[in-house]
């Protein structure tokens, strides 16, 4: 093989390199790690997750026999008895009822569990004092406390609310405790510097740093409440959107069970967005920079 | 060394031990500060140096030994004793204003005392132009002078700073370290910094204190006597002066006898 020969075939070679691999770019990946999205497009992938999780239904609706597809409603079909159980059952009123019930029930919890959480994040003593003992509350289902409630209160409204208080009660201090405790040592340490005393401390430094994760566990927690709501109003309850549910349930109504399940899906979607707004509305030094 | 009558602050046989005893961060240090003097505590990671300041501030106590300030014993923190953390204190609650009259409202100056003496401190640390910002809104740099600002509005006598700029990138640590230099030729003021950084040290204090580790003892006590008194406003100004060198040099000889010895 002559010297040119070689040359000649190293030549093709690279040639044949250059066809077999195309100019590299980047990927544009379906998934890809650590991009954010924008606001058009979130808005645009939450449309179709929705528009499939109902396509969904609809289609399961079509493919169940004949026969039991009452068993399995149709969407509109189930958005239309929820109009129906408005306009001539007065439903609206068993809303207004249930979403008393969670509010005031969490509004109690708030109003104890906020300070308790904060005097335990700021104090440790008193941490080891009142934690042990309520941690181990947890782990109680709230359904338990059932029979016992309805021994003490009877089949009252006071027991359904302190069903919904005492199925958040105990997480919701456990949050705020570490909400406070999360709050930086540094923070503290430069107010003690500057001579405020603990008073000062507790109330317009930590609680004050704590606010915004403590009005995010609120947002979440009262998320749970309106999951303990049917269980609260399976009992001995005559009004109440689980109470209908109920009542629909013994007579093989499922497009009320289902209509009872949107409205509380909805009510829960409507808490969680008033929650945001009031944190947006409170914390403007906390908003996300845009952009 | 013996206390002096014009010390501002006296640290007698200071020693601060940990984990039941069984570590001693500071050994039985002893160490006048005279008013106006700025010092720099200087050393290898875990020599004691921030639990010297920190006992100094009244936010740990000594396990043996007293530290007094103009003769008060330190029995806790208090604004006479000003202090300036490497982690962002400024309250990201408060707009850069409202952060630097914190302090003055804390302390109980009228409100429109405190109006024109926080604006007039955030020109000083030139952020007169970020008055209406939340932290969240400044960069490293500027939520530091928000604090220097807080500090310096409640008049303290003693200035304590815990590596103030040891989480800046190295072109703002310069800027701070230049507005440091104008700060203390105004406000005149005795301060105490820790700094792992060697030419910090020497630019802006007048005597560095170097500690060794486990035990956290001194060193080495010296006067930068080479700068003849002078501050200079920009940094480059004191590379070029005579002795210099020699002294940035022996401070990391010292340093690095205290790591291999560790």
């Amino acid at each position: 093989m002559s010297s040119s020969d070689v040359r000649q075939g190293d030549k093709a070679a690279v040639v044949a390199q250059g066809q077999r691999t195309p100019k590299k770019e980047r990927q544009k990946q379906f998934l890809r790690l650590l991009t954010p999205v924008d606001s058009k497009q979130t808005a645009i992938y939450g449309v179709l997750g929705a528009a499939a999780f109902f396509l969904l239904w609809e289609v399961g609706h079509y493919l169940t026999p004949e026969e039991s597809r009452r068993f399995l409603p149709s969407p509109q079909h189930v958005v239309g008895t929820l109009i129906r159980l408005i306009e001539e059952k007065n439903f609206l009123a068993d809303v207004g009822i249930s979403l008393y019930r969670v509010i005031f029930s969490f509004f109690v919890a708030t109003v104890i569990a906020v300070p308790l959480g904060v005097f335990m994040g700021c104090f440790s003593n008193m941490r080891a004092l009142i934690n042990p003992i309520l941690s181990g509350w947890r782990y109680l289902p709230a359904a338990s406390f059932i029979p016992l409630l309805l021994v003490w209160f009877g089949p009252t409204d006071t027991q359904k609310l302190a069903l919904l208080f005492l199925g958040v009660i105990f997480f919701l201090v456990a949050l705020i405790l570490d909400n406070t405790e999360a709050v930086e040592k540094s923070l503290v340490e430069a107010a003690l510097t500057m001579g405020a005393n603990r008073w000062q401390i507790v109330m317009g430094v930590v609680a004050r740093a704590a606010s915004p994760a403590i009005v995010d566990s609120l947002r979440n927690m009262i998320a749970v409440s309106w999951t303990y709501l049917v269980i609260a109003e399976i009992v001995a309850a005559q009004d109440g959107i689980g109470a209908v549910m109920m009542r629909a349930g013994r007579f093989l109504k499922v497009d009320i069970i289902m209509a009872g399940i949107l409205a509380i899906g909805i009510l829960g979607v409507l808490t969680d967005i008033a929650f945001r707004l009031l944190a947006y509305w409170m914390f403007p030094w906390n908003r996300k920079r845009r952009g | 060394m013996t206390p002096q009558s014009n010390a501002a602050i006296t640290a007698q046989n200071v020693t601060r031990k940990y984990l039941g005893g069984s570590f001693t961060a500071v050994d039985d240090v002893s160490l006048d500060f005279p008013e106006a003097q700025v010092t720099a505590f200087v050393g290898p990671s875990g020599c004691g140096k921030t639990t010297m300041l920190r006992m100094i501030a009244g936010l740990e106590d000594p396990t043996q030994g007293s530290i007094s300030v103009y003769g008060e014993p330190v029995l806790g923190p208090g604004p006479d004793r000003g202090m300036i953390f490497q982690a962002y204190t400024s309250f990201p609650w408060l707009t850069a204003l409202q952060n630097v009259e914190y302090g003055m409202k804390i302390i109980g100056i009228g409100k429109a005392e405190r109006r024109e003496k926080a604006e007039r401190l955030l020109q000083e640390v030139h952020l007169g132009h970020a008055a209406d910002s939340y932290p969240s809104q400044l960069s490293g740099g500027m939520k530091q002078r928000v604090a220097i600002a807080r500090t310096l509005a409640q008049n303290p006598t003693v200035l304590l700073m815990d590596e103030p700029f040891g989480a800046l990138d190295a072109q703002v640590r310069w800027e701070m370290q230049e507005m440091m230099i104008e700060i203390i030729e105004v406000e005149k003021k005795t301060v105490i910094m820790v700094t792992h950084d060697i030419q910090e040290a020497i630019y802006l204090a007048d005597r560095i204190v170097f500690f060794t580790r486990n035990p956290g003892r001194i060193k080495q006590d010296i006067i930068l006597d080479f700068k003849g008194g002078k501050r200079f406003p920009q940094k480059e100004a004191l590379l070029a002066e005579p002795g210099y060198i020699d002294v940035e040099r022996q401070l990391f000889a010292w340093m690095r006898e205290e790591i291999q010895s560790g």
